[in-house]
């Protein structure tokens, strides 16, 4: 989905308010809004689950395991983990527009950091099977 | 112009601030002309960029559980030194202050509470304060 004709660094992030009347928020900016709401819940019930269910919170390698061995819990913290970088790097590519690159040198950016959010995911991923199929 | 008008106006502008503002990231830390929606913005960049900074220790931290309970557990008596517990302090900071501005920025880009924003953004500040205060207590209460 092509973003439309904005100024540079309105395209994505923070700085996108309904006073710039001429502008229409773009997929970036809804995105940003939409997993930041969702990071804002998941965050909340990871710090819970981690800190707060199990007595001091979770402290040695058994109890990660007893923690992960719940299908609960790795359905809540790998969405945690997809929505969390997906905001992240979203808001790095923010940062990164604001030095303003040429159009070109931006789609790379795009393309770099969606490589990169994917593999941060797949090692997640890759981290929770180990962890769960530990004995 | 209605002094709502005005102060909206100077809030919702945010990143660019006073229209003398440099674009690009050399802008952000440009104190002049700026109000309280450009500190805002400021805060929620660099609040935003220390939490990446620290999501990427996590994960690689993380990676000790791969290689079993000695070096994992070995870690963790290291993470509950009074240095990592103030760094905890630190993230809790900036988590609080991204997330809490992160609920006014998203308000306000739907068109809600706009004229209200410089009110929300304290109240929001303040209950951030209050629960950091809380959370460092707790940190260091419990190690």
């Amino acid at each position: 989905m092509p973003a439309p004709e904005q100024p540079a660094g309105d395209r994505i992030g923070t700085t996108w308010t309904p006073s710039h009347e001429d502008t229409k928020p773009t997929w970036g900016w809804i995105l940003q809004a939409v997993t930041g709401a969702l990071v804002l819940v998941l965050v909340t019930l990871h710090m819970i689950a981690n800190h707060f269910v199990v007595a001091r919170g979770l402290r040695d390698f058994q109890d990660v395991v007893a923690y992960l061995s719940n299908p609960v819990i790795v359905v809540l913290e790998v969405a945690f983990l997809v929505v969390v970088t997906w905001h992240g790097l979203l808001g790095l590519r923010a940062v990164l527009f604001d030095f303003g690159f040429s159009p070109r040198i931006e789609s790379w950016i795009t393309r770099v950091l969606s490589v990169l959010g994917v593999a941060i995911v797949a090692y997640g991923l890759w981290l929770t099977w180990v962890i769960t199929s530990y004995h | 112009m209605s002094e709502q008008s005005v102060e909206r106006t100077a809030v919702e502008r945010g990143a660019e601030g006073a229209s003398t503002r440099r674009r690009g990231v050399i802008g952000w830390v440009d104190p002049r002309g700026r109000r309280l929606g450009g500190w805002a913005f400021i805060l929620n960049r660099l609040t935003g960029l220390g939490i990446l900074l620290y999501l990427s220790f996590h994960l690689v931290v993380l990676s000790l559980l791969a290689r079993g309970p000695s070096a994992w557990d070995g870690f963790v008596s290291v993470a509950m030194s009074p240095v990592f517990l103030f760094f905890d302090v630190v993230l809790i900071f900036g988590l609080l202050a991204h997330g809490l501005n992160g609920i006014r920025v998203t308000l306000v880009g739907f068109g809600l509470v706009v004229d209200r924003q410089k009110a929300m953004f304290a109240a929001l500040m303040v209950l951030g304060a209050i629960a950091l205060i809380i959370a460092a207590i707790r940190i260091f209460e419990v190690g």
